[in-house]
């Protein structure tokens, strides 16, 4: 599994940095934005760091890295995992440079309430794990090529989630008080998501031949 | 203990099956699979490794089913497939630390050694590599985890032919062994003639057949004489045949041919040239 890791660690570092790129550019935009109400800055880099499992499995798809992993010790389980894995560990840190970006903000603007900060990072978790759960199961089994429907999706998902996300923030943190149960809601509704889909994966890619 | 037996394998895709293969390869052995474009090779090494699944039949690899502990056969498997599909970004260092991250028992002094000998560079992607160089690369990899069997699917193609020597010669260094055996598939026929035991020949998706390479060669001769003469010939003699307007020319059993009758020796290129065209 180490060895997954590490080369898609590789292939993050040379065909997704523009992605991170993206990412510190939009979370430097909303630290500056110190009290706007637009969270499409603050929603829309973990949106897009949930779209770089996906790329990995296509890149892999165009260099033949699906059938020659299958000369490799691994089972397809491990093989699908190393996808999902990464999904959780760049979203990870992406989450928790925005985390720690609006809470330097929303306290260096006075406005720091942990009921609403809470809301938000729960809203951008749900729907960053949303972002490779649809997609990923549909590449799984299907590839790339035909998987594409459900990566226009995503994208268009990528999109409306980011707008809509920081609309329906901007709503409930009227309403939301500290302690309430809906951040707890989505996060469980998130890692539910994800949990399921790396389930499907797997019980889809062990039916798939790939040679 | 056999490094491979196939029994009774059949896949079938829409337009083409490979049917019945039954194969067996001695531990400490080089098989050879000849076959032409499209007769199953490659089909028939996806799944041994289990990339393909097969619709009946039974693959043991090293003692074991090849479906019971895939992940533990893979480590003493080496492959190379006709296409080495590494990501295009890694260079070979980098290739060789994800290899050290996969293979329990991955040597890396041989891989540096044979990625030396090959002259690959080291901080190149693999993108820019030409054919040759990529399959060298994946040669290196098959050849530095301790593997005690190696399928090799076309591993000489794209190779000039002083490497393709080389690589020959690799292959012949690693069954100096007892316990190591290779199953290499090609349409190179020279290459394989060089290097195996034994000599199995497909043609669209059956075994025409499967035997020692020295006794298929004591076997048959080849028989150059007037078509007249070749008829009168007993047909269980004659393997199969080929008439031009200028004579005639079969592979002949030498057991079963009239004593006296001279028979020139026969390569297993023009023996398997001449089953396939019979087959058609």
């Amino acid at each position: 599994m180490k060895g997954l890791l590490l080369k898609d660690f590789y292939m993050t570092v040379k065909y997704c940095r523009t992605y991170l790129l993206i990412g510190i550019v939009f979370i430097a935009v909303s630290f500056a934005g110190a009290d706007s109400q637009n969270m499409f800055f603050v929603f829309y880099p973990c949106l897009l760091c949930g779209m770089i499992p996906v790329n990995l499995l296509a890149y892999d798809e165009r260099s033949r890295w699906l059938e020659y992993s299958g000369t490799l010790p691994y089972t397809k389980a491990q093989l699908v995992s190393a996808k999902y894995l990464v999904g959780v560990i760049v979203q990870g840190v992406m989450l928790l440079a925005v985390g720690i970006a609006q809470a330097v903000r929303m306290n260096l603007a006075g406005s720091f309430r942990l009921g609403e900060y809470g809301m938000m990072m729960a809203l951008i978790f749900a729907m960053a794990t949303i972002t490779s759960s649809i997609s990923l199961p549909f590449m799984f089994r299907w590839g790339v090529e035909k998987g594409r429907i459900a990566y226009y999706c995503m994208i268009g998902f990528v999109c409306a989630a980011g707008y809509l996300g920081s609309v329906f923030f901007t709503e409930s943190r009227k309403v939301t008080a500290a302690g309430s149960l809906v951040p707890w809601a989505m996060i469980l509704l998130g890692t539910a998501i994800y949990a399921a889909s790396w389930l499907v994966s797997i019980a889809l890619y062990q039916k798939r031949e790939v040679a | 203990m056999n490094a491979l037996e196939m029994k009774n394998v059949t896949k079938r895709f829409p337009g083409f099956q490979l049917e019945n293969m039954n194969l067996t390869l001695p531990s400490g052995c080089v098989m050879g699979l000849i076959g032409e474009n499209g007769a199953g090779k490659s089909t028939n090494i996806r799944l041994i490794l289990d990339m393909l699944h097969s619709d009946s039949g039974s693959i043991t690899i090293l003692g074991r089913d090849s479906r019971e502990n895939p992940r533990l056969t893979k480590e003493e498997v080496g492959v190379v497939l006709d296409e080495i599909g590494l990501p295009e970004c890694l260079n070979t260092r980098q290739v060789g630390k994800v290899m050290a991250g996969s293979f329990r028992h991955w040597n890396q002094e041989e891989y540096d050694r044979i990625i030396k000998r090959f002259q690959l560079p080291e901080d190149k992607a693999f993108k820019t590599f030409s054919r040759g160089m990529k399959m060298k690369l994946g040669i290196a990899v098959a050849m530095s985890h301790g593997a005690k069997l190696l399928l090799l699917d076309e591993p000489t193609g794209g190779l000039d032919p002083v490497v393709r020597d080389e690589v020959v010669e690799m292959f012949s260094d690693f069954t100096r062994q007892e316990d190591h055996s290779i199953l290499i598939s090609s349409h190179i026929v020279s290459d394989l003639e060089k290097l195996c035991d034994y000599i199995a020949f497909l043609h669209k998706g059956k075994l025409l057949l499967c035997e020692e390479k020295d006794q298929l060669l004591a076997e048959y001769g080849m028989l150059h004489c007037p078509a007249e003469a070749l008829e009168e010939l007993d047909p269980g003699a004659v393997l199969c045949r080929k008439t031009t307007p200028y004579g005639a020319q079969a592979i002949v059993r030498r057991e079963s041919a009239p004593p006296g009758l001279k028979l020139s020796p026969l390569s297993i290129e023009e023996l398997f040239v001449f089953m396939v065209k019979e087959e058609r």
